[in-house]
């Protein structure tokens, strides 16, 4: 009985060791080599053992940088307004698609932009948002408003790239809240209907609560990867005041690759890190306070 | 079949033992694909050279050695020869910016030329590609490309607004610059007289550079102790570059790029885009593009930067590796030219440091681009070698962007880079 069930361990242990393998080398490896390197200065020229144990000097002189304190302060305003506005329009219009006609062709239309490498989006919206001959100005200079510098005015520039980003994420977001609308019984609205209930309320005390566990993903999801954004900034900002537009990959790569300061961009990286931890925390939190329904 | 096995495997061992008798060396460079196999014409034939020919004529005379040529992106090559340094596969040669030699040397990637190759390179090439392999007052490889700037204008804008010589001073330019640049109706700009280009490093900061070096003033100070930046003659260089603005000759948004499209009258630009303007103005390239020396504040001066040859110091075929380079960098032709002279020159579109190739190639480098810059060799000073060189010159890009959007006064900027690059500097020696 003993040897059998430590046979169906190992036999267990042995379907799980390709992944443990894989995370190891891959995640594990690099996340504790990299906070080794955050103690240290070095620039990857020296043997790694050579490089000078500095301990929390990569830290405060992180917290010391004004670049690094705002591409900080651009990512939390990044991340925050793309989530929740993303979520917003993708909402709105999941909602508008699942009444439809042709959702499948509205869905599709909104989906594109998902598909579309962000390096090729940076590059169509770098010629709308182009001061002289973009689209952009065109229409506001055809409305008699004065054309503005989008990519490169330090009052706008963050916040072009932030519509880009809307732009481009709403349709990944809005395919989901579509599959999780498809998926809210409509005896519930019938129910409510009978009861006297406008469109509105169905919305507010049936459609959102049950959208719940959807909305606590994408936000989560969202926020995670707001926080680590980097192409779009890089590719659409670099004409701008760093300050303005950096974010802290952004950040970190430049001091990892082109300064070579391995000890301080992996101090940035574990500071990001923390920071995602934090706000992901956050975010459970607030959507578990009072409990995540489901509806079957 | 057995009696045929016997041969077969003879055969083999022969082509191995040929093979592994053979020195293998990797040439990394970051050039692209015509760079390297040669620019040929509509039926495939070859017009000029690339690197791939070099190599196979040294290997013919060399048969027992065997170059590999590895090509990657500019971007990449940094961080490739790294890599390949860390992983213990190194490429045996490389080409190197020369911004990043210290690290290098500094870090023992480098190694060190024979004193006859530094006796050559001292000897035989222009002062500031020789600055430009100089690091800590040792030669660490051969210069292979030398840039400098040049102010290119297009002639049909200047003449339009009654200009029939490009400017000469500063302050012409600024005035030019301002009545050359022309709005539509609906307030965008049609024309810029003048274009800087805020989001590359070398468009921002060498044009700054030599507008420093014209009034008379210093970035860092010899022994790279301390950043000279606050003082007045650097403040007035970007003052002068800050009155472009202020006049309307230029803005934030306007892009050296567009030059080749006939939008912008004048930019600070190096030799090596003659390609793209020949290819943007077409048949009309002669006629519109022109090329004078940078308009200065007290004296002609300019900025300049260079590529060496090296050969990594963890390469297995040192002596076959520097066998090469000389090959192709200090041994000339019977027409007395360097092959990696007429590399430069015929294909890559660069000026060759080497001076006796200067009068060698009259059709590529004394042409109506080039020329300009080759005289302007003579007020070229060289982009500092200093540790941590992408850093500074990245934080110093930081600080004129901000002048040039407002957000700083020159002095301002220049007192808050100066106060970054002093703790770098601090940090290094």
């Amino acid at each position: 009985m003993k040897k059998s069930l430590e046979n169906r361990i190992g036999a267990g242990y042995s379907f799980l060791a390709p992944a443990i393998i894989f995370y190891s080398i891959f995640f594990l490896f690099p996340v504790i080599f990299s906070l080794l390197v955050s103690f240290k200065k070095w620039n990857m020229l020296i043997p790694f053992t050579k490089a000078p144990f500095i301990g929390w000097k990569n830290f405060l002189d992180l917290l010391k940088d004004e670049l690094f304190l705002m591409s900080l302060r651009n990512t939390l305003l990044y991340a925050l307004l793309t989530v929740s506005i993303t979520l917003t329009i993708s909402l709105f219009y999941a909602i508008m698609i699942n009444k439809a006609k042709f959702s499948v062709f509205w869905r599709f239309i909104y989906f594109a932009p998902v598909v579309t490498p962000q390096v090729a989006i940076a590059t169509i919206w770098g010629y709308l948002y182009n001061p002289n001959n973009g689209l952009l100005n065109a229409i506001l200079r055809f409305f008699g408003f004065k054309g503005l510098n989008w990519l490169t005015d330090p009052s706008t520039a963050l916040f072009s790239i932030i519509l880009t980003a809307i732009w481009a994420g709403i349709g990944g977001s809005m395919l989901i809240f579509t599959a999780s609308l498809k998926n809210i019984p409509q005896e519930y609205y019938d129910a409510a209907k009978i009861d006297g209930a406008t469109g509105f309320k169905e919305f507010w005390y049936i459609t959102l609560p049950l959208l719940k566990p959807t909305l606590l993903f994408l936000s989560a999801t969202g926020l995670i990867g707001a926080w680590q954004v980097f192409d779009l900034p890089y590719m659409l900002g670099r004409n701008a005041p760093a300050k303005s537009v950096m974010t802290v990959s952004w950040y970190t790569y430049e001091t990892a690759f082109q300064y070579l300061r391995m000890g301080r961009a992996s101090a940035g990286a574990f500071l990001l890190f923390v920071v995602i931890f934090v706000i992901t925390l956050i975010v459970l939190w607030i959507f578990r306070k009072g409990g995540i329904k489901g509806y079957e | 079949m057995k009696k045929l096995l016997v041969p077969i495997l003879i055969l083999l061992l022969i082509f191995t033992s040929v093979s592994f008798g053979k020195t293998k060396l990797i040439f990394t460079v970051h050039w692209s694909d015509y760079q390297v196999e040669g620019v040929k014409d509509e039926k495939g034939n070859l017009v000029f050279k690339g690197l791939k020919q070099y190599v196979e004529e040294y290997m013919k005379t060399h048969p027992d050695v065997e170059i590999e040529i590895r090509s990657v992106a500019f971007d990449e090559l940094l961080k490739k020869i790294i890599i390949d340094h860390t992983a213990g596969l190194p490429s045996d040669i490389y080409v190197l910016y020369s911004l990043w030699g210290v690290e290098l040397v500094r870090s023992g990637i480098l190694d060190e030329p024979s004193a006859d190759v530094q006796n050559a390179v001292r000897l035989l090439f222009v002062k500031p590609a020789v600055e430009g392999a100089t690091i800590d007052g040792k030669i660490w490889g051969v210069p292979i490309e030398v840039d400098n700037y040049a102010l290119v204008y297009n002639k049909k804008l200047l003449a339009s607004a009654g200009f029939k010589k490009p400017p000469r001073t500063w302050s012409e330019l600024v005035s030019m610059a301002a009545k050359l640049t022309k709005r539509n109706p609906d307030g965008s700009v049609a024309y810029y007289g003048f274009a800087f280009l805020a989001g590359w490093d070398s468009a921002v900061v060498h044009p700054y550079l030599a507008l420093l070096y014209s009034n008379s003033g210093e970035f860092l100070t010899k022994d790279f102790k301390e950043c000279l930046l606050d003082r007045k003659e650097a403040i007035e260089a970007l003052d002068a570059e800050l009155e472009l603005f202020r006049k309307g000759g230029t803005d934030t948004s306007a892009s050296v790029w567009n030059f080749p499209a006939g939008k912008v009258a004048m930019m600070i630009m190096a030799p090596w885009y003659e390609t793209s303007l020949k290819i943007g103005f077409k048949d009309k390239y002669a006629e519109t593009v022109g090329v004078a020396p940078i308009p200065y504040l007290k004296k002609p001066a300019t900025c300049g930067y260079t590529w060496f040859i090296g050969v990594d110091s963890a390469s297995k075929n040192k002596k076959q590796a520097w066998d090469f380079i000389k090959w192709m960098t200090i041994q000339t032709m019977p027409n007395g030219a360097t092959r990696m002279g007429e590399l430069m020159a015929k294909n890559i579109g660069a000026i060759p440091p080497r001076r006796s190739d200067l009068d060698k190639f009259p059709d590529e480098l004394n042409d109506l681009y080039t020329a300009t810059f080759v005289k302007e060799l003579i007020h070229t000073i060289q982009e500092p070698n200093v540790a941590q060189g992408q850093e500074i010159k990245t934080i110093l890009m930081r600080e004129i962007v901000e002048a040039w959007n407002g957000r700083k006064t020159a002095e301002q900027a220049l007192k808050d880079a100066k106060k970054k690059i002093d703790e770098i500097l601090k940090e290094n020696y």
